[in-house]
C-alpha cells in the first residue's frame, strides 16, 4: 500500500482530509462527516451538481485500497487539476465568476433541503476560466430557520474583494493575499464613501455587519449563545440580493497601459507573425501538457500555444486590465486557458498555518514548457534583477521554452531607461545567450528584425 | 420610483438595528450572526416588492395591449 501525505491545506474540517498520492487525489471522509456526505450523495444532491459542471467529479474508492483510507468510513478519488490556484491569483472577471457559482451552489443546495458549512473562496478552483467547486464535504443537510453560518466568509472572501474593484477601482489581491482569510467588513466600511452606502448590499453586509461586529467585540461580558433564526424564504432572498448585487459589478472602464499593450505595441505585425510561428514551432516540438506564459498580456501567445498543441496554458500578468481580455478571450472560446495575476519580483509565498497552508508560486509552478515574451527586460531592467538571475528563474518553471530578449536599442527597453540612469552593462545578447547554455541547449534561435528582439529556445532535460 | 421609497426605510431599518444592544462574545463571526436576521428581512422585502412590481408592469402591460387591440379594430 502506498504511503498517504495529507495536502496541509486540507486541516481545517476534522470529518474529512486530501490527500495527494502522485498523480492521486484522495478524500478521505470520517465518521464525524460520514452521514452528512451519504445523505448528499443519497439524495442525489453530489451527482446533480457534478452533472451541471459545478463541481469537481468523484468516485468512491475503497478505504482499504490505500494508505488514505486508514480510519475512513468513505474514500472518494477525484481528478488532479491542473494548477491550483488562489483567490488572490485571481483576475476580478474570475473573482466574479467564482462569486456567482458559490452563490448558485448555495442557491441549489436549499432548493433540495441542503446547504454549505462554508463559503470559503479556497474551496474554488478553475478549468480554464470555468470554476468548480471542490469542497463535496462543505454539503450538508440544512437545519429549518438555521443562520447562514458562512456569510462572514462569503462577504470576506467573495463580496468584499469584488466592492474594492467595483466601487473603489482598487486590486484587492496585495491585500488578500496578506490576509488570507479576506477583507473584514470593519475594516472596509472605513474604506467606502458614505455615497457607497445608498447601495442596500453595502450597507447591510458591509457597513452593518462592521459596525455590529467593532460593536461586539468592544463589549466586554458574558458569552452568548449563537442563536438566531432566519427563515429560508430569507435566506434565499439574501443570496439572491447578494447574487443580483456581484452579477452587476464591473471593474472601472480605465484603460491600463498593458491592456492595449497588444494593439499598440513596438512590434511590426510580421514581427509578431514570426513570434507567433516561433511559438507554435516549440509547441509542435514537445508537445506541453502543461504551459505558463509569463507575461501572457491578453493572451495572444498563450492562443498560438492552444492551437499548436498545448493541452493547456496558464498566463500570469501583473496588468488587470490585460488579465480581463485574456479572460474575455479564454470565456469567450471556452479555452484550456487560466489567466492569473502574478507579481513576478513577488509571487505568491509559502503561507498560511505552519507555512504550508497556501502554496507558494514556485512550489506550484513546473509545467512542461514556459514562455516568457517581452517580459525578462521588466525585471532586469525595470527592477534590477541581474540578468542571470532572471534567466535561471524562468528556466526553472519548465524544462523546455522559450525567452525573448530585447535589446537595449528596443523602444520598449529605450523606454524603461529613459528616466534612470543605464547600470545594466551585463544586459546584453551575448551574455543572455551565455547564461541560458549555461543550463541548457539552444535548440533555435532567431532575430526578429535586424538588430532587434531575440528570441531563443531552450531545452534543459 | 420604487427604489426611492424602499431605500431610505431600508435605511432607516438597518440603522436602527445597531442601536439595540451587541451581543458581547468575541467569535469572529458575531457581526454577522447580529446582522443576518435584519438582512434577512430587507432582502425577503426587496424580493417581493420586485415581485410586485414586475406583476404590476405586467399587468398594466396587457391592459394597455388590450385597449390597443380594441383601438385597432
Amino acid at each position: 500500500m502506498t504511503a498517504a501525505s495529507a495536502d496541509p491545506g486540507s486541516f481545517r474540517d476534522p470529518g474529512s482530509r486530501v490527500f495527494i498520492d502522485g498523480q492521486r487525489v484522495l478524500r478521505a471522509i470520517y465518521k464525524r462527516s460520514a452521514n452528512d456526505y451519504a445523505a448528499a450523495r443519497d439524495k442525489g444532491v453530489l451527482d446533480y451538481f457534478i452533472s451541471k459542471g459545478w463541481l469537481v467529479e468523484s468516485q468512491e474508492v475503497d478505504v482499504a485500497s490505500h494508505a488514505a483510507g486508514v480510519g475512513a468510513d468513505h474514500l472518494l478519488e477525484h481528478p488532479k487539476l491542473p494548477f491550483v490556484s488562489y483567490p488572490y491569483e485571481w483576475p476580478f472577471a474570475l473573482h466574479r465568476k467564482a462569486a456567482l457559482l458559490q452563490l448558485d451552489v448555495m442557491l441549489e443546495a436549499l432548493e433540495r433541503d441542503f446547504t454549505l458549512s462554508d463559503a470559503t473562496a479556497y474551496n474554488i478552483q478553475f478549468l480554464g476560466s470555468e470554476p468548480k467547486f471542490i469542497d463535496h464535504l462543505s454539503l450538508r443537510p440544512y437545519v429549518n430557520g438555521e443562520l447562514w453560518s458562512g456569510h462572514r466568509q462569503f462577504c470576506m472572501q467573495f463580496l468584499n474583494p469584488i466592492i474594492m474593484w467595483s466601487r473603489l477601482g482598487l486590486a484587492p489581491n496585495s491585500w488578500f493575499r496578506g490576509s488570507l482569510e479576506g477583507i473584514a467588513p470593519e475594516d472596509l466600511s472605513r474604506l467606502l464613501r458614505w455615497r457607497d452606502n445608498l447601495s442596500l448590499t453595502i450597507l447591510s453586509h458591509v457597513t452593518a455587519q462592521g459596525a455590529a461586529q467593532r460593536r461586539a467585540t468592544e463589549t466586554d461580558g458574558a458569552n452568548v449563545a449563537k442563536t438566531g433564526k432566519l427563515s429560508k424564504t430569507s435566506f434565499k432572498a439574501m443570496l439572491l440580493g447578494l447574487r443580483d448585487f456581484i452579477a452587476k459589478a464591473s471593474v472601472p472602464t480605465e484603460k491600463t497601459v498593458w491592456d492595449t499593450y497588444d494593439k499598440v505595441n513596438s512590434y511590426q505585425t510580421d514581427e509578431a507573425d514570426k513570434k507567433r510561428r516561433f511559438v507554435m514551432r516549440m509547441v509542435e516540438g514537445c508537445k506541453p501538457k502543461l504551459l505558463y506564459d509569463l507575461g501572457c498580456n491578453t493572451g495572444d501567445y498563450s492562443a498560438a500555444a492552444l492551437e499548436a498543441g498545448a493541452e493547456y496554458v496558464i498566463g500570469f500578468d501583473f496588468d488587470h486590465g490585460a488579465l480581463e481580455r485574456a479572460v474575455k478571450r479564454s470565456s469567450d472560446g471556452n479555452l484550456p486557458y487560466l489567466p492569473l495575476w502574478l507579481d513576478a519580483t513577488n509571487p505568491s509565498p509559502a503561507q498560511g498555518w505552519n507555512q504550508q497552508e497556501r502554496r507558494g508560486f514556485s512550489d506550484r509552478a513546473r509545467g512542461d514548457a514556459v514562455i516568457a515574451l517581452a517580459f525578462i527586460h521588466h525585471l532586469a531592467i525595470a527592477r534590477n534583477i541581474p540578468l542571470e538571475s532572471v534567466v535561471d528563474w524562468i528556466m526553472a518553471v519548465a524544462p523546455v521554452g522559450i525567452i525573448e530578449f530585447p535589446p537595449k536599442s528596443d523602444p520598449m527597453v529605450q523606454r524603461l531607461l529613459s528616466r534612470r540612469e543605464d547600470i545594466f552593462p551585463n544586459y546584453t545578447g551575448d551574455r543572455f545567450i551565455a547564461e541560458i547554455q549555461k543550463r541548457g541547449r539552444i535548440v533555435e534561435r532567431e532575430q526578429l528584425s535586424p538588430g532587434g528582439r531575440l528570441m531563443v529556445w531552450y531545452d534543459r532535460s | 420610483m420604487r427604489s426611492s421609497f424602499i431605500r431610505p426605510v431600508a435605511l432607516f431599518g438597518v440603522y436602527a438595528s445597531l442601536s439595540s444592544p451587541a451581543f458581547a462574545y468575541l467569535d469572529a463571526a458575531t457581526g454577522s450572526i447580529i446582522i443576518q436576521a435584519v438582512i434577512g428581512a430587507v432582502a425577503t422585502w426587496i424580493m417581493y416588492s420586485k415581485m410586485f412590481a414586475a406583476k404590476a408592469k405586467a399587468f398594466f402591460i396587457r391592459v394597455a395591449k388590450g385597449r390597443g387591440a380594441q383601438e385597432t379594430e
